[in-house]
């Protein structure tokens, strides 16, 4: 070979600063954003795009003394918990009925256990409230043959079986994949020394699941705290309120909005929500660093149920089918018919009616259109952040990757609702933005900020098990960190874009909690018209809106799931 | 191509001092291989050479381009370097063909078109591989992973080659081949290379110099034949092969020789250049293929010493019998063709060939 090297590749500028500092601004003001003016809006004695206003501590003192302020903390605090309970112990249960145990079909009902998982509490309210509710189908049949109905969906326990119901498939996620489901050595073992399947399980499994269940309860708490439609459909008309309606109702939702006590009570609540967060990581951080969600592919042999196998798979198709199957199937059959009742004859009633007044109605048409577009486009938009971020804070020497990692998944303890709030204020306070006020754009902003944390749970793992060498050898060989991201690093992290990509469109299909507080005429997207059409009556209408997501939500599952081998949880 | 200076390298992962002030000079052209037990910083000095980590201290320079000084602040990522590295677990990329990965670093340095195509063929060529350029890496074996990422190396012609144990995922047999090629190949370019390995025959064989590295610091530097011949202390003398260690005192000091006398008594007659001083702790060391069973009758002379030995147990290895030895409270291993009959054995010792050591450092493994 010849003598002459050329080895060196010539000297550059160092690309990769503008953009690794470019990236790290973007999350700071993204995440910034809605918090600062939230904070600062507490501190005002006026909205605070007004001129003169004035800092105060005013705001606290009025929420402390505002009427039934203590009953909607303990309102909260009630739902939150019962919903953590119900979460819980159905998705313990569901955990080691369907991973360990050789119940029929586990693999089916597991699967079917997961589904509410993937819908809103939104819709899933909506499907409740089809069957359950006052004129529901199952309530009217019961009616017509014992008498009065024993529930209530219009209560603190009503709305918590369905929030429970909605969450339990986070508990039994996390306890698939906790020791006591994975290493069956361990109980093995146990069952060697003699002891039988209920002991075992008592004594072994349970036990080692105590870490999956307490980090999970937490999260649920969290979640049942942040939750806004349940307690906005079944709770605002029996006047139980709860931090996120009393929220809804004094913010700018409403005709006449208090900013000052919106503000301070959305302060509270985050302060609330950090600590709980940072609870979630210490417990996280106390089991096992990572939990890998989805559980082990291969079962070790399972328990025997005995005589208990059979009652207890009908009495798990009987949650399945009563929580989630019946509830969704009858609000979209609801969709495609006039009126629902176990008394009309199903043939007298159907009708394409909902969907030709949903198309004929421009608000609502635009509402689907605008979902999908937020959705396509802004999960793209929102991916590539995420990849960007995930590439800086785990393969750069970025100088301040650790507080980019830190910044970019504290999203995780802000709720939808303060997030709307904040993103509502941060709009109106910065000049000129005008244009985009009143436009999709704020919902994809908004959005993208709320879910980089849940991107960057999908690509990280993934990204983590690439070996560093890859990356290493490109830059030896004289490429610099964005070609290498680019050439090398972004095609072995299809996959996880992809399942990022999954996983933030359906997020941003089914949101409704941020959207509502930002959204305007033109702007409006499937979850805001959800709540529009309810509050107005239309019940058919909300069926072929609900319908449509659910439709695309399932379609947009499956595939990803058949093409792409994707998991849609984490 | 470069010659390459190292000069007071530190690089610490907290309290652990990975690479300890190594200094090195590695002439134009030279083959310098670090040799050392698992752990003892070889990667590191490597990474640091290549720009994949920054040490704490000293200067790193190739062919006068400086690419780390810690007193002037200096580094330089690895992609100004123009280092060749060759990585332990190759890491071709998975998503491109051989061709691909061949021509990326080319691509990089914008070589026109006809010249790139060229360039590859040729590289190709050198390492055999030419007829794989459109497979992807995982439907190469082994070796041809390796062959590939040393071509993807090669093709740009950097300063200087690194690399890192390259063989090392090899089975024993493909091994002995890529070793021979390696040395073939090495005489052809004359490239500045370093060679990380802790295989002492891939040492022994392809380099000019070995560097043998203990715990972050350099334990000697020379040419095989002195590190094998005359290793520095007892940790050099174990790591390239050499087995037998047996304590001893100074009982008399001659012109360049001494008498030893060992934990039972006994007592040999070794040369020694400069004897140590009498009365002190040595230790004597033989590599097993310098010692012999002593033939019936056969006496202490000029040549070398007979002594008792304890078997503690003998096995056969196929052609021959290894005997583990007690010979005064040290360990000693025997290669011989008949195993001795008894519980005692005599065996032979030279006068000149083993090495004495001053008892200071302890032996390591
Ligand atoms: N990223 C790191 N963080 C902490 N310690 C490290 C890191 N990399 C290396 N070390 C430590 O530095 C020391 C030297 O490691 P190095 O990889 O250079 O060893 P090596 O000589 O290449 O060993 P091997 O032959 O096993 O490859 C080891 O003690 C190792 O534990
Ligand atoms: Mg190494």
């Amino acid at each position: 070979m010849s003598t002459t090297s050329d080895a060196g590749a010539p000297a550059r500028f160092p690309r990769e600063i503008p953009i690794q500092y470019g990236t790290a601004l973007l999350v700071v003001v993204l995440v910034a954003a809605p918090l600062l003016p939230v904070l600062y809006q507490s501190l005002l004695d006026g909205p605070l795009y007004d001129r003169d206003v004035r800092l105060t501590l005013g705001n606290f003192v009025r929420l402390a003394h505002t009427d039934g302020f203590g009953l909607v903390l303990w309102n909260t605090f009630v739902l939150a918990a019962l919903t953590t309970v119900v979460a819980q112990v159905f998705g313990t249960l569901a955990a080691i009925l369907f991973g360990r145990t050789d119940i029929p079909g586990a693999r089916v009902l597991g699967e079917l256990f997961l589904w509410p998982l993937y819908l809103s509490a939104l819709v899933l309210s909506f499907g409740w409230y089809t069957i359950y509710g006052p004129a529901g189908y199952v309530t009217l049949f019961w009616q017509s043959l014992f008498g009065d109905a024993p529930w209530n969906l219009y209560s603190l326990g009503g709305m918590a079986a369905i929030a429970g119901v909605s969450q339990a498939p986070l508990a039994y996620l996390y306890c698939l994949s906790s020791a006591g489901m994975t290493d069956p050595t361990l109980e093995e073992a146990a069952r060697v020394s003699g002891a039988g399947t209920f002991t075992t399980l008592r004594r072994i499994t349970l036990p080692l699941m105590l870490p999956a269940i307490a980090y999970s309860a937490v999260l649920n708490f969290t979640i049942g705290l942040e939750l806004l439609s349940v307690p906005l459909i079944f709770g605002e008309p029996a006047g139980i309120n709860v931090l996120t309606t009393f929220l809804f109702n004094v913010s700018a939702t409403s005709p006449r909005p208090d900013h000052g006590l919106a503000a301070t009570a959305a302060a509270l609540m985050l302060v609330v929500i950090c600590f709980l967060v940072w609870l979630q990581g210490r417990l996280l951080g106390n089991t096992r660093r990572f939990v890998t969600l989805g559980g082990k592919a291969t079962r070790p042999r399972p328990f025997r149920l005995g005589g208990l196998r059979w009652p207890l798979f009908v009495g798990c198709v009987i949650y399945v089918v009563l929580t989630g199957i019946a509830p969704i199937a009858m609000l979209v059959l609801r969709a495609f018919t006039s009126f629902l009742s176990p008394m009309i004859p199903l043939a007298d009633v159907l009708t394409l009616d909902n969907f030709t007044s949903l198309a004929n109605e421009p608000i609502y048409a635009r509402a689907v259109r605008n979902s999908f577009i937020v959705s396509l486009v802004g999960a793209a938009i929102a991916t590539a952040l995420v990849g960007l971020i995930a590439l800086i804070v785990h393969r750069s020497e970025f100088r301040f990757r650790g507080a980019l990692h830190y910044v970019a998944l504290f999203p995780r303890a802000v709720p939808g609702v303060v997030a709307g709030i904040g993103f509502f204020y941060a709009f109106a306070l910065i000049p000129g933005l005008g244009g985009i006020r009143n436009s999709i754009w704020v919902l994809v902003i908004a959005f993208t900020m709320r879910f980089i944390p849940a991107g960057l749970g999908a690509v990280a793992p993934m990204l983590l098990q690439v070996s560093p060498d890859l990356d290493r050898a490109a830059r030896v060989q004289g490429a610099d960190w964005w070609t290498t991201s680019r050439r090398i690093m972004a095609p072995l992290m299809r996959p996880a874009l992809v399942a990022c990509y999954t996983i933030l469109f359906i997020s941003f299909f089914k949101e409704y909690a941020t959207a509502i507080f930002l959204f305007a005429p033109g702007s409006e997207v499937i979850g805001t018209a959800l709540l529009q059409t309810w509050v107005q009556g239309e019940v058919g209408v909300v069926a072929a809106l609900a319908a449509i997501q659910v439709i695309v939500i399932a379609v947009c599952v499956a595939t990803a799931r058949a093409i792409f081998g994707v998991k849609l949880h984490g | 191509m470069a010659d390459l200076l190292i000069e007071g390298l530190v690089k610490r992962f907290g309290d652990v001092r990975a690479v300890d002030n190594l200094s090195l000079h590695v002439a134009d052209g030279e083959f310098v291989t670090l040799l050392g037990p698992s752990g003892c910083g070889k990667s590191t000095t490597l990474a640091a050479v290549a720009g994949l980590d920054r040490p704490d201290e000293g200067r790193i320079i190739v062919g006068g381009k400086t690419y780390f000084d810690s007193a002037r602040g200096i580094w330089l990522p690895p992609e100004a370097r123009g280092c060749g590295l060759v990585f332990q677990t190759y890491a071709l990329w998975p998503h491109m063909t051989v061709y691909d990965n061949v021509v990326f670093p080319l691509t990089l340095r914008k070589v026109s078109g006809a010249d790139r195509k060229r360039r590859v063929a040729e590289v190709l060529a050198l390492v055999e591989m030419e007829p794989y350029a459109d497979r992807y890496p995982h439907q190469l074996s082994g070796g041809q992973q390796q062959r590939v990422a040393l071509a993807r190396t090669l093709v740009y012609q950097p300063a200087i080659l690194l690399l890192d144990e390259p063989l090392s995922n090899l089975d024993a047999k493909l091994r002995d081949r890529a070793r021979a090629w390696l040395a073939e190949l090495r005489t052809r370019l004359g490239l500045t290379t370093i060679y990380v390995t802790h295989d002492q025959i891939e040492a022994l064989s392809l380099s000019d110099r070995i560097v043998v590295m203990n715990a972050g610091r350099i334990a000697q530097v020379g040419p095989p034949q002195e590190i094998y011949e005359r290793p520095a202390d007892p940790f050099v003398a174990d790591f390239i092969g050499t087995t037998n260690f047996l304590p001893a005192r100074v009982a008399e000091v001659g012109a360049g020789s001494a008498v030893l006398e060992l934990g039972d008594g006994q007592r040999v007659e070794v040369a020694a250049e400069r004897p140590p001083a009498q009365g002190s702790r040595v230790t004597l060391a033989f590599r097993p293929e310098q010692m012999r069973a002593a033939t019936a009758g056969e006496v202490s002379d000029g040549q070398g010493c007979v002594v008792e030995t304890r078997v503690l147990s003998r096995s056969y290895v196929g052609g021959s019998w290894q005997v583990a030895l007690d010979l005064g409270g040290g360990a000693l291993r025997l290669e011989t063709a008949t195993p001795p009959a008894g519980d005692t054995a005599r065996i032979w010792l030279p006068r000149s060939g083993g090495i004495v050591f001053q008892e200071t450092a302890h032996v390591a493994g």
